[in-house]
């Protein structure tokens, strides 16, 4: 009896853990047709369990913090962020349809580029409802870097975020003269063996495909879908590029740190002079943590650097769709996008067209921009490249690792 | 006596109906009918596993590396094992290390054996180096020094807690009759003790060589990135930006369970050939 009761407790808390309160199991499209005060409505009262990548402290101290509790006091939802990222999510959701349920885990995903267009593929987003969402009249739709992901069309499958770009990270003190083009990086990298890597992931190749834009003469010869004939001869050109610089490479280019953490500890160390981030203004949250001196600075190539836009999207087996929506909604008001913005919170950039705000969220916007650490918003558009088809990125990664990375010629 | 068997049996199935269902599960994905990136009935992840060279230099790697530290930290459980066994303050002191996290060990070597680690400081403040590359690369490296430092360290307390329990349970007749016919404390720790601990110990060491086998926390962490080990290969291959690689993780995974079940199996065939020429 006692191992029955036992037995019983453990499933009632499997069971308790694995769900979050559904209201309702309408789909997100059809709910983001009514009225929003409805959805509101339903919303209200319940919790979402939101996946995301949790790998950076201050946008999980923004999500866990500001949001979850204005999130509560607004809407009483009640926010759960939990880990998973690109590839997971996707394995994840093709799991839970095998496995025949009605209602999935996560309401609420982050995602972008080759996520949305591998779940747009395998059919695992609800949509469309991001343009139906009331503060999406107030997005940038004039920018072809939040209105195109990955040169996707969203097609309101997914409702935008934030907006980053690439740059590379240096100290002020111990390189003062940092090479600003790709050819001056080139000379700085043989002037200086063992000082500069990338990572093996997403940052990195990141990396790879600015090399691969610049040696080109421009994101232009991309553009419009993925061309194999042009790619091989983006590729080729950045592997010779890279063939003549890794010799000077960090460890000789025998081997490249797992991720940009890695790379930021190295950097931090002393290890190498330059780390890197997708996110232009990640320096000045990671110097007030303490993770890079406050000598740190963000440089962006004069070649140009890529620029992206981040969404949430909902999974078609959301079992909370209200509550995704109402989330996405807030996300995309005048205070989420300005605290998210701040250098002391996230420093991520506004996917809002500052034009059609009031003019006092106008005014709070611009006084971000002062923050010391911030590169001038003219420098970030004059350098800005939009990402291309997400097979670019593909194929470079897997060829990088096929020939690069294993040092073979 | 029936119902104890039922329970056995419920026991038995609750632990490896998972493993079955998984395996299964994973056998479909091998064969393109599960999983992200599923087309249909194919042997074409199979065979792209097993004809890229990169998997055979990860499975050699691997076996090297997890084989290397598994026999430190054996030899090292031996000769701690047989001095601690009476010591409680010495067992406890060589079994502390038990309860530290597996990621917790492999940062702990990073911030030890790194560039720009502690040791590397030392050698610096001794003017030893004068800059980080001058000291020796034991993190990320091809030789994987901090790995295998990482993996014994983790390992040892393991085997140390069987050695003891090994120790404990042994025949103390054996030892009186040894000294009974002349031999010294030598030849009994070399002829008696050591042999007896190492058939008694050989079932742990297996398990803990098949654990780092497919030890991911450590190794991700210290790895280089090439040759990669065989579970941040696998792990690399289930998120891989093509969908069409995704089964491919699952035939690594495949890969993982043969070669620890050869080991298995291989130790399974020794004990039995040994216990038969006992007899």
């Amino acid at each position: 009896m006692r191992r029955l009761a036992i037995a019983a407790c453990v499933g009632a808390t499997v069971a308790g853990c694995a769900r979050e309160t559904p209201p309702s199991r309408a789909i997100a499209q059809t709910l983001a047709a009514l009225p929003w005060d409805s959805v509101v409505a339903r919303a209200r009262g319940t919790t979402v369990l939101w996946r995301m990548w949790r790998g950076d402290q201050a946008i999980n101290a923004y999500v866990d913090g500001w949001v979850s509790r204005e999130l509560k006091q607004r809407y009483d939802i009640t926010l759960h962020a939990v880990d998973g990222q690109g590839a997971e999510l996707v394995n994840t959701l093709v799991t839970e349809r095998e496995a025949g349920q009605a209602a999935g885990t996560a309401s609420l995903m982050w995602i972008n580029g080759e996520t949305f267009s591998q779940m747009r593929r395998e059919k695992l987003l609800s949509g469309p409802w991001a343009n139906r969402l009331p503060n999406a009249r107030y997005v940038d739709s004039a920018s072809m870097i939040i209105m195109r992901d990955f040169e996707q069309n969203p097609e309101g499958f997914e409702s935008p975020w934030g907006t980053v770009q690439f740059a590379l990270i240096y100290d002020t003190v111990r390189t003062p003269n940092p090479p600003r083009t790709v050819a001056d990086l080139a000379t700085w990298i043989r002037a200086h063996p063992g000082r500069f890597t990338h990572d093996q992931g997403f940052t990195g190749v990141t990396f790879l495909k600015s090399l691969m834009y610049a040696r080109a003469g421009g994101v232009g010869q991309f553009q419009n879908g993925f061309d194999s004939v042009r790619y091989a001869a983006g590729r080729d050109s950045v592997f010779a590029w890279l063939r003549s610089t890794t010799p000077s490479f960090w460890r000789k280019g025998d081997t490249y740190p797992p991720d940009v953490a890695a790379m930021h500890r190295l950097f931090a160390n002393g290890e190498i002079d330059f780390t890197m981030s997708n996110n232009q203004s990640e320096v000045a949250t990671k110097i007030r943590l303490g993770v890079l001196p406050p000598t740190a600075r963000a440089l962006l190539l004069q070649d140009g650097t890529i620029a992206n836009a981040h969404y949430v999207g909902i999974p078609f087996n959301a079992p909370n769709a209200a509550g995704a929506l109402v989330i996405a909604n807030f996300l995309l008001s005048s205070d989420a996008q300005v605290e998210k913005a701040k250098p002391d919170v996230w420093a991520d950039g506004t996917v809002l067209d500052r034009a059609r705000l009031p003019e006092e969220w106008r005014a709070r916007f611009a006084a971000i921009e002062l923050s010391a650490h911030a590169l001038p918003i003219d420098s970030l558009r004059k350098y800005a490249r939009p990402e291309v088809a997400p097979m670019y990125h593909e194929r470079l990664q897997a060829d990088w690792r096929a020939t690069i990375r294993r040092g073979t010629p | 006596m029936r119902s104890r068997d039922g329970v056995g049996y419920v026991a038995v199935a609750l632990v490896v109906a998972p493993v079955v269902a998984g395996g299964l599960y994973s056998a479909a994905a091998s064969f393109g009918l599960a999983g992200a990136g599923a087309t249909g009935f194919s042997v074409a992840r199979i065979s792209a596993v097993l004809t890229d060279p990169s998997t055979w230099r990860s499975v050699m790697w691997t076996l090297c590396i997890a084989g290397t530290a598994t026999i430190i930290a054996t030899v090292a459980a031996m000769l701690v094992g047989v001095r601690v066994q009476g010591s409680r303050v010495g067992q406890w002191l060589a079994t502390a290390s038990l309860a530290v996290p597996h990621i917790a060990a492999s940062l702990a070597a990073l911030t030890l054996l790194g560039q720009s680690g502690l040791l590397s400081r030392l050698a610096f403040a001794a003017g030893l180096t004068s800059q980080p590359a001058d000291f020796p690369a034991m993190v990320y490296d091809r030789r994987g020094v901090a790995l295998i430092v990482a993996f014994a360290w983790k390992e040892f307390p393991f085997l140390v807690l069987t050695a003891v329990a090994v120790l404990a349970t042994r025949n103390a007749h054996l030892t009186e009759v040894a000294h009974t016919h002349g031999a010294d404390a030598r030849a009994v720790m070399r002829r008696i003790t050591m042999p007896l601990l190492w058939r008694g110990i050989a079932p742990a060491v297996i398990a803990a060589f098949a654990y780092l086998i497919g030890q991911y926390e450590m190794a991700v962490v210290l790895a280089p990135s090439d040759p990669l080990p065989l579970s941040v290969l696998t792990y690399e291959r289930a998120v891989d930006s093509n969908l069409a690689h995704r089964g491919e993780a699952h035939v690594l995974g495949f890969l993982a369970l043969l070669l620890t079940g050869a080991l298995v199996l291989w130790h399974e065939r020794s004990r039995r050939v040994a216990e038969r020429t006992l007899l």
